[in-house]
């Protein structure tokens, strides 16, 4: 049992012990509650077949969802980026997850992400923006170049800035940072 | 800057040793194989996170155990900083400043910093280009630590275009599809940007270290030599212009299209750059004796140790490993007369009498025997 809740993600071998008590310690009937709760979410969630987000029914809510704008898609590689976006309540356009990055070292180009469905998404009058908001790393960065050359032809696509986070002294903030805040700067309105 | 003490936990072939430096000048004498350079190898890695004798963190902690930690405090004119790296047999290093785990390893560097001169910097004159890259990039990262940072990404780049045009290649068709020509096209423009930024750092540390390393050689060779360091980019550039240097490079990359996707490989980029060394006119490898060859990295290493100074304000620390003894008198004297006192200076030997009268004086002199570490007891 240890070594099945290692291969969870952040579970070391420590916490794998701890958990494999802890569950020994428990009612039969708590452990299976628990085991039953991992199967019928594994069981039962799947994927929107519009955006690709975890979703337990075939659209997800978001997607099903009339108030929200269905003329703006943000893009993000995977359901977390959702999540994380969600919490702002700041967005309320629809999204689209592509599954991942292109990667060639890991044999991910773009026909092993969902982009196909993302063009024709873009490709109807009614989507008026596309935004891009995928993590500035290497491969990230390819895949929002991608996506940009892809999808102009039908759309507006824009990209999130990055920059300095908020309550964050500028002599604190990294060169890196910086650098890339410096180069997307804009003129005040 | 001066290293007070450094303390080592199960690192390499010590089990728990801690070192007071109380001397601008510290002499460690002991036999080989005894970790001597072990000692060196430690003030190195929270010099530059980097070993030169490994790469693997494995290799650091000592047999029979899991972790290993090296510690230091370092006396900084703005202040004390203690430092200190924990390594691990599996999984990955963590690193403290002032007792603060730091999320990215690139802010740990800078706090110390420290040129190493070993016997194996000949390297340096007579191995093959890439000892010469990593000597600049080593360099570069304790004067900017944002180099690591962008190296990183360039080596990232390089990874995933290789793996790409390794696809092309094992697809065989030709020319290959529209598909993959634009997915190259995108790892095209990353490799222009992320190389044009590698290959300016380098151009413009190099520029400022070229003149330094004359001087000190003409100093040394007695006027008689002239050193000039050329960098010579895979990618060459008129002008120091960011979009200039990465037009280069896409035209570069347009140029070497077809052999790129024969080989499956980059082969236009930084990582094909070469530091050229010449001495009157002719390349140093091709040049004359071992002890000129010694005269022009000596020449070298005092020049990164001026460098850093004037860059980073404070004189850094030189580590000594097992050089000295390799100099004759007069380049002993040499080096002896550049540091001075200004320079906290680690020296390692197999012999104390190797060297002259004038080293010993004021210096700290410690025994190392298998992992441990005394004050020196002169026989008399």
């Amino acid at each position: 049992m240890i070594e099945q809740l290692q291969k969870l993600p952040g579970v070391g071998p420590k916490t794998a012990q701890r958990l494999a008590l802890h569950i020994l310690n428990r009612s039969e009937d708590e452990v299976q509650g628990i085991a039953q709760a991992l199967i019928d979410a594994k069981k039962q969630v799947g994927f929107c077949q519009t955006c690709f987000h975890l979703s337990a029914q075939s659209t997800c809510e978001i997607c099903r969802n009339r108030d929200r704008d269905s003329s703006t898609i943000c893009v993000v590689s995977d359901s977390r980026d959702v999540i994380a976006l969600e919490k702002t309540r700041e967005y309320d356009g629809k999204y689209h997850v592509l599954g991942g990055v292109i990667s060639p070292m890991d044999g991910i180009g773009p026909e092993q992400l969902h982009i196909q469905p993302l063009v024709r998404r873009a490709s109807t009058p009614e989507v008026r923006e596309v935004i891009l908001a995928i993590s500035p790393s290497v491969e990230g960065e390819t895949t929002t170049l991608y996506l940009g050359q892809l999808l102009k032809p039908f759309t507006k696509v824009t990209r999130i800035a990055f920059g300095l986070p908020m309550g964050g002294d500028l002599e604190y903030a990294d060169e890196v940072t910086l650098a890339r805040a410096l180069e997307g700067r804009r003129e005040l309105d | 800057m001066y290293l007070k003490s450094l303390h080592l936990n199960r690192f390499r072939n010590y089990r728990d040793r801690e070192v007071q430096f109380d001397a601008q000048k510290t002499i460690v004498v002991g036999n080989n194989a005894q970790g001597k350079s072990n000692l060196l190898e430690a003030v190195e890695l929270l010099a530059t996170l980097k070993s030169h004798r490994t790469s693997r963190d494995r290799d650091l902690v000592r047999d029979g155990d899991e972790i290993a930690r090296v510690s230091a405090t370092v006396k900084r004119s703005y202040g004390e900083t203690d430092m200190a790296i924990t390594l691990r047999k599996q999984g990955r290093r963590v690193v403290t400043r002032n007792s603060e785990n730091l999320r990215r390893q690139m802010d740990f560097l800078g706090a110390i910093n420290a040129v190493q001169f070993s016997s194996l910097d000949l390297d340096l004159v007579r191995g093959s280009p890439d000892t010469r890259r990593s000597w600049v990039d080593g360099l570069l990262i304790q004067l900017e630590p944002v180099y690591a940072y962008i190296l990183q990404q360039y080596n990232n780049v390089l990874r995933q275009r290789n793996a790409l045009l390794k696809k092309i290649r094992n697809l065989e068709e030709n020319p290959p599809s529209r598909e993959l020509t634009a997915q190259l096209a995108l790892w095209d423009a990353q490799l222009a940007a992320h190389g044009s930024r590698v290959t300016r750092r380098r151009a413009r540390v190099l520029e400022r270290l070229a003149p330094i390393a004359q001087s000190w050689h003409q100093q040394i060779s007695g006027e008689t030599e002239v050193l000039e360091i050329k960098y010579a980019p895979n990618v060459a550039r008129s002008q120091d212009d960011p979009e200039q240097v990465q037009q280069a490079f896409l035209e570069k990359i347009q140029q070497r299209r077809v052999a790129e996707q024969n080989l499956g490989t980059t082969v236009v980029g930084p990582h094909r750059d070469e530091v050229d060394l010449i001495i009157n006119h002719t390349p140093a490898r091709s040049y004359g004796s071992q002890g000129q060859q010694r005269t022009l990295v000596l020449a070298l290493k005092l020049a990164e140790l001026k460098l850093i100074e004037e860059v980073i304000g404070e004189p850094p620390l030189l580590l000594l490993d097992d050089v000295l003894a390799e100099l004759d008198p007069n380049r002993q004297n040499q080096l002896l007369e550049a540091i001075q006192d200004r320079f906290q200076t680690i020296i390692t030997t197999t012999h104390i009498h190797s060297f002259d009268d004038q080293w010993l004086q004021n210096s700290q002199i410690l025994t190392v025997e298998a992992g441990e570490i005394h004050p020196f007891v002169p026989n008399i």
